[in-house]
């Protein structure tokens, strides 16, 4: 199904144009002020020039237009005697999300397994249902990179509709979805025939190149390690430089983990949100007693590593890492997961690289 | 509308267990869901206050009695604090039912051992009055429940009525020092009087619900009687926030508790990493 076309840079910048004249919501790369300068990040692109393509990856994921720091899943009002409840609709306006990071695109596809796991979370999928993503090929990214370690490709497609790459004047535009497809259509006169398509695997070739270079990883060692050696004093030592800040998880693209938590709007009325959490906090697990099962942060670096390279991979065959590296550029401990699942594929590869 | 949002109960009576554990019994204020819902023995629910928040127990009715359902919970934290200040008539939310059950039709035909301590009776209670609403298609019923002191055991008025049945062995019992001068029942830990009540392993299982410490010392005693670790249940009792497999609460090495149990095997529990 998948076919190929041609846009060129300006055009990119013309269907974003032409979409947010159109009141679709576009979410693309683009700076955003803090106290300490700028830094990039997905937001809402109110006008064209907003949008940043071919930088360095957003500090954030694309985890917050799908499952958003904090969500509404209902809100109650008491009526005498009675309570009502009014549902929030998962049905969601249609958005595009251009120049997103493949290994971003992928992290969606890979959460969607737990989120179909027998329940059907229809406020995940509904901000899928309504999402179509742009993908821009990346070319290679930082030190902090290892996509190609965990499976994926600084050129991959998985999760993406469209994905370009560039090529001479604008980018070898791969249409892979019915969604893309769509999408495509409706903007025929900003796409042209096929081209650039040599281009754009040399491009792919030499990012995979550049991110193969920080770390190789063979995961299904990595795993059997990692379910045989719970009680390793391997976990103890790297814990020290832990604060259980639970950074990595808030930019994680793949931590899913929330809480479900009321919260009173008036008197007699209130919403039930479900808010980011994560398990590197001690009351995580913490049970009404007061018992922990996880009392110390070893336990919960543990829970963490193990989630991504072992439980998840056993239970939804996909490890749970993107390899964008975003965990290793945030950590104020200066951990760093290059770094931790390096030393757990030495150990499992019995001291060998 | 989605997979979080709870059915409306309405709260029909407060029965006080404990000075600190109470049983609500809801009713579903949908007729409709009431005359549909079904549940099975060791399922649990996410009961709610609106306003103050979800919490998670078992059913600790049976399943065999329709139209309501039944939780104890004792006082500790937010949520569990509202529950306490509800009063007859009020609404809360229900969603479930959640998890695996205790596998009634496998024990059919055989006999069954009830061990709990404290408010650990509550699921096993769910599955007394299972197997006793059915008690023809089982043989022996032998209960051991044993609290801190008298006025820790819950379910009074239930324990007397399991007392003065003929087809149920029942043990109670304190730990030493818990008792009253009128206490006519053991004094001694759970464990010990397992040993003492020495139930045949023959066709037999057995169900331990209670403190950590309480299942610790229970699971060699019931071993030293012959029982397998095939044949011993108990539920895992791991915080959980969505009960269906998403929020990653319940995660222990490759389980997750909601989904996977709450109801596990020894020789289950015995594979798992030390996080329960």
């Amino acid at each position: 199904m998948t076919r190929k076309a041609f846009i060129t840079e300006s055009d990119v910048r013309a269907l974003a144009a032409d979409l947010i004249a159109a009141g679709t919501r576009v979410v693309a790369p683009g700076r955003v002020g803090t106290p300490l300068g700028e830094r990039i990040e997905y937001r809402v692109a109110n006008k064209v020039d907003e949008i940043l393509l071919g930088q360095d990856e957003p500090a954030r994921s694309l985890k917050d237009f799908f499952l958003p720091p904090t969500d509404v899943i209902l809100a109650w009002q008491e009526k005498k005697d009675q309570v009502e409840l009014t549902p929030v609709s998962s049905t969601f306006a249609p958005q595009v999300i251009i120049g997103a990071k493949p290994c971003d695109a992928a992290a969606l596809e890979i959460v969607d397994k737990v989120m179909d796991w027998d329940y059907h979370d229809e406020l995940w999928f509904g901000r899928r249902a309504a999402t179509t993503i742009i993908t821009l090929a990346c070319e290679g990214g930082d030190r902090s990179c290892f996509c190609t370690a965990v499976g994926l490709e600084p050129s991959g497609t998985r999760g993406s509709d469209v994905l370009l790459t560039p090529a001479a004047g604008g980018y070898s535009a791969e249409i892979l979805t019915d969604k893309g497809e769509k999408l495509v259509a409706a903007h025929a006169v900003r796409f042209g025939a096929d081209k650039g398509a040599d281009e754009a695997r040399a491009f792919a070739e030499k990012g995979r190149k550049r991110v193969d270079a920080n770390l190789g990883l063979k995961p299904a060692e990595v795993r059997k390690w990692l379910a045989g050696h719970f009680d390793d004093a391997f976990w103890k030592s790297i814990a020290l430089a832990c604060h259980g800040c639970g950074a990595c998880a808030s930019v994680c693209p793949t931590c899913h983990c929330f809480d479900i938590v009321d919260e009173c709007e008036g008197l007699g009325c209130g919403v039930r949100r479900r808010n980011w959490d994560t398990c590197q906090t001690a009351k995580f697990t913490m049970h009404g007693s007061g018992h922990n099962p996880r009392a110390d942060q070893s336990s919960r670096m543990r829970q963490r590593v193990m989630h991504k390279f072992c439980i998840y991979p056993e239970r939804f065959g996909e490890i749970l890492c993107t390899g964008c590296g975003r965990c290793a550029r945030v950590c104020p401990g200066g951990m760093d997961i290059l770094e931790v699942v390096s030393k757990v594929n030495e150990m499992a590869c019995g001291g060998a690289k | 509308m989605n997979l979080y949002q709870p059915y409306l109960m309405r709260v029909d009576e407060i029965i006080d267990e404990t000075v600190d554990t109470r049983t609500l019994k809801l009713a579903f204020k949908d007729p409709a869901v009431a005359e549909s819902f079904t549940f099975k023995a060791g399922q649990f629910g996410e009961y709610s206050v609106f306003g103050a928040g979800e919490c998670t127990f078992c059913v600790a009715s049976s399943p065999t009695r329709k139209g309501y359902i039944e939780c104890s919970f004792k006082k500790v934290g937010r949520v569990t604090s509202a529950m306490r200040d509800v009063d007859v008539g009020a609404t809360m939310g229900f969603r479930g039912p959640y998890g695996n059950s205790f596998p009634l039709d496998k024990m059919e035909g055989k006999s069954v051992v009830f061990i709990a301590g404290g408010i650990g009776l509550a699921p096993v209670r769910c599955v007394i009055w299972n197997v006793l609403d059915l008690r023809d298609r089982f043989k022996d019923v032998t209960i051991v429940y044993g609290a801190r002191t008298v006025g820790d055991l819950v379910y009074k008025r239930e324990l007397a009525q399991w007392a003065a049945r003929k087809d149920v062995k029942l043990w109670q019992t304190v730990d030493p020092g818990g008792e009253t001068p009128d206490w006519k029942g053991e004094i001694g830990f759970v464990p010990t009087i397992v040993g003492k009540a020495a139930p045949s392993p023959k066709d037999a299982y057995a169900i331990v619900c209670g403190p950590p410490v309480m299942i610790k010392f229970t699971l060699p005693v019931l071993a030293k009687l012959g029982f397998s670790d095939e044949t011993i249940y108990t539920t895992l009792e791991n915080r959980m926030k969505c009960g269906v497999g998403k929020c990653g609460r319940c995660n222990i090495g490759p389980v997750y508790v909601c989904k996977d149990g709450p109801v596990f095997t020894a020789a289950e529990i015995k594979k798992l990493p030390q996080e329960f």
